[in-house]
């Protein structure tokens, strides 16, 4: 019989050992159960080398023990942990590098505790690490070769090295694998907490109605939030808030915030109140100094009034008819950080304008040249958008935001006092700048209405002469030096009287300032609020809201009801 | 708002006609200043003017104050009613001297 061929016989182990390679690393591509595919690798290799024992230990990264994760032998020691750089498999890996021992009774470093569990006696041995780019994952190791003299060979230890740094790719790639599925869960649960934060904004009314709202969040979930609720009598609440922070932390406020706000809306109507009591619950429970900004109000159709309060957040835009702006400002600090916190509430009358709620993440969007878009410039988009109806215009403005860059969540909503005006169509309302050269047709237009309302002859000029001396004082006064503005003249019937409401938007006059002369003295001027208060049976100034320019209302009756 | 000054004997008659409101009123006020600084009787023919305002009486009041102080006359003259019912409200009808008629006030 002739002895083997020796390089026949190596190119057969390779043969096999390539074989083996092939079939590990598609094994490895391919797995999702780690366990079963080391299994079957360990197996394989095992008995290519032809060993009594193999064992796969893995590192466990917190702790930098090794432990045993699949054996091969008589008795498994899955499970067998090795303190940090302990035994031949601690070795290699600490030092990344193969192991070869010929007599482990030589070697210092051997650790009989795998024997002691395996109740194998060790002789020899071969370790190499399993490494994926910097990272040492673990090793594997042989026991006690069965074939020749019971020693590994240089080619044994090759081998290994080759099978061991397949099973290492195999291991980190189920490793990516696994972390991308996590992944995946968590993108999961993110978007059903999104879902869940969806169904806590209210649905959107049959339009027109005048409160609309939008919340585009910057990630899955939202900080901001937005409702409307119905009262009774036909009035409407709402609120837009925006809690501190971003991600799942701000989320959960924000779950929290909203849910008590709509819990809270249905006993509380007033906006001020609603918003202590808001405050003294998320105070006493918020955690990491996390706080709420919130405006909140409520709407009556039927008066157009805006009662609001502000805690802490974008000042609301008033949009007049005129298309002038007055901004409302915060006037208290954000709910959540001070324990008792009074909330001033603002009554404000819409006359036929709008009221525009914002989250910072719109005057905060960036413009190319890196500016904020600021108030100025939703103010700007609201002016572009005036004639289009509530939602459509909330709409515009959340789109044309929305192609800016973005760097939080974009919520908005607006409260549209117009269809109230047009159901209740007043006897006229005019707007025009505020200068002299207007007052002749402003007179003209006056004395018409007041003939359709019931004035004649000398009462209609009185009407008339009211209106235009009332003009007049805004011209000169209110406005002055500071050029020009406009004017809001609005005329109707109020039972059996005459009502002129004429705006400006100057800076607030003190009422008790404007008083008629003493007609003694003949001074030229300060006659004309002495002429109004003879024509009119009534004439006062309504205390506007902070910002919101001068309101006169003059009522007479009318002639013969 | 229209005007025109006229000579009639030592008098000098300015003719207001038109709306004297705050649009009008400054020119109103130049003309009137303008005819008492001659320092000779004053008229103003108010018989065109439907309508008036506080700043068109206001300049009325300033001539009247100069024409006054310098011991000139002055006078309204032919006030249209609606003209006049704002000088009766503003009770200025006692402080003016106020003729139905241009050849009265003569």
């Amino acid at each position: 019989m002739e002895s083997p061929d020796p390089s026949a016989q190596a190119s057969e182990d390779y043969r096999e050992a390539f074989e083996l390679l092939a079939k590990m690393t598609q094994s490895f591509a391919t797995a999702m159960d780690v366990k079963t595919t080391l299994d079957a690798a360990l197996a394989s290799m095992t008995e290519l080398l032809e060993a009594d024992e193999g064992s796969l230990w893995l590192v466990e990264p917190e702790s930098g023990e090794v432990v045993c994760a699949a054996s091969v032998g008589l008795h498994p020691i899955d499970g067998l942990r090795l303190p940090p750089g302990q035994g031949i498999v601690g070795r290699s890996v600490r030092e990344c590098a193969c192991q070869k021992v010929l007599d482990v009774a030589e070697d210092p470093h051997f650790s009989s505790l795998a024997d002691e569990r395996s109740g194998v006696v060790t002789r020899s041995l071969i370790c190499s690490p399993m490494a994926f780019g910097d990272e040492v994952l673990g090793a594997v190791e042989m026991v006690n070769k069965r074939s020749g003299d019971g020693c590994f060979s240089e080619r044994d230890a090759h081998l290994l090295k080759v099978l061991a740094y397949s099973a290492g790719l195999g291991i980190a790639n189920t490793r990516l694998a696994s972390a991308k599925a996590e992944n995946e869960r968590v993108r999961h649960e993110m978007e059903l907490a999104a879902e869940i934060q969806r169904g806590l904004l209210p649905e959107a009314r049959p339009s027109p109605f005048p409160v609309y709202g939008i919340n585009i969040p910057a990630r899955t979930v939202s900080g901001d939030f937005f409702d409307i609720e119905l009262l009774e009598r036909g009035r409407i609440a709402f609120c837009l808030g925006d809690v501190s922070g971003k991600g799942m932390n701000a989320a959960l406020l924000m779950a929290k915030t909203a849910s008590l706000y709509r819990c809270l809306v249905k006993s509380i109507e007033k906006p001020g109140e609603l918003l202590e009591q808001l405050n003294a619950e998320i105070f006493e429970t918020s955690t990491r100094g996390m706080f709420v900004t919130m405006a909140a109000g409520v709407y009556d159709p039927a008066t157009g009034i805006a009662s609001i309060a502000n805690a802490g957040h974008e000042p609301p835009l008033h949009a007049t008819v005129c298309g002038q702006f007055a901004t409302i400002a915060a006037e208290a600090p954000p709910l959540g950080i001070l324990e008792d916190c009074d909330f001033l509430q603002v009554d404000l009358p819409l006359e036929g304008g709008s009221l525009i709620l914002c989250s910072d993440g719109v005057t905060e969007a960036l413009l190319d040249d890196g500016s904020y878009l600021g108030s100025d410039g939703l103010q700007n988009l609201a002016r572009r958008f005036s004639d289009l109806p509530l939602a459509e215009r909330i709409e515009a403005i959340a789109r044309e935001t929305g192609k800016l860059r973005l760097r939080d969540d974009l919520t908005l909503l607006g409260v549209s006092d117009a269809e109230r005006l047009i159901e209740s169509d007043p006897a006229m309302r005019l707007c025009f700048p505020a200068s002299a050269d207007q007052l002749s047709a402003v007179r003209k237009a006056v004395g018409e209405c007041a003939g359709a309302i019931g004035f004649a002859g000398e009462a209609a000029c009185d009407v008339v002469a009211a209106v235009d001396e009332a003009c007049q004082n805004i011209i000169r006064h209110a406005y002055g030096e500071e050029g020009m503005g406009e004017i809001e003249l609005e005329i109707d019937r109020d039972g059996d009287h005459l009502v002129i409401l004429l705006r400006d938007f100057a800076p607030p006059i003190d009422p008790s300032r404007v008083k008629p002369r003493e007609l003694s003295d003949l001074r030229p001027g300060g006659l004309g609020t002495f002429l109004m208060k003879e024509l009119m049976d009534s004439v006062e100034f309504i205390e506007p809201a902070p910002g919101c320019g001068n309101l006169l209302r003059m009522t007479k009756r009318i002639p013969g009801e | 708002m229209e005007h025109e000054t006229q000579e009639r004997g030592d008098a000098l008659v300015v003719i207001l006609a038109g709306e004297v409101d705050l649009e009008h009123s400054p020119t109103a006020r130049e003309v009137l200043l303008a005819a008492v600084s001659h320092k000779r009787k004053v008229l103003v023919d108010l018989a065109g003017v439907e309508y008036i305002d506080s700043s068109g009486v206001a300049s009325l009041v300033e001539a009247y104050k100069i024409a006054k102080n310098q011991g000139q006359g002055f006078a309204l003259v032919a006030v249209n009613p609606a003209a006049l019912r704002v000088l009766r409200l503003a009770r200025l009808d006692r402080v003016f001297s106020i003729f139905d008629k241009l050849e009265e006030a003569l």
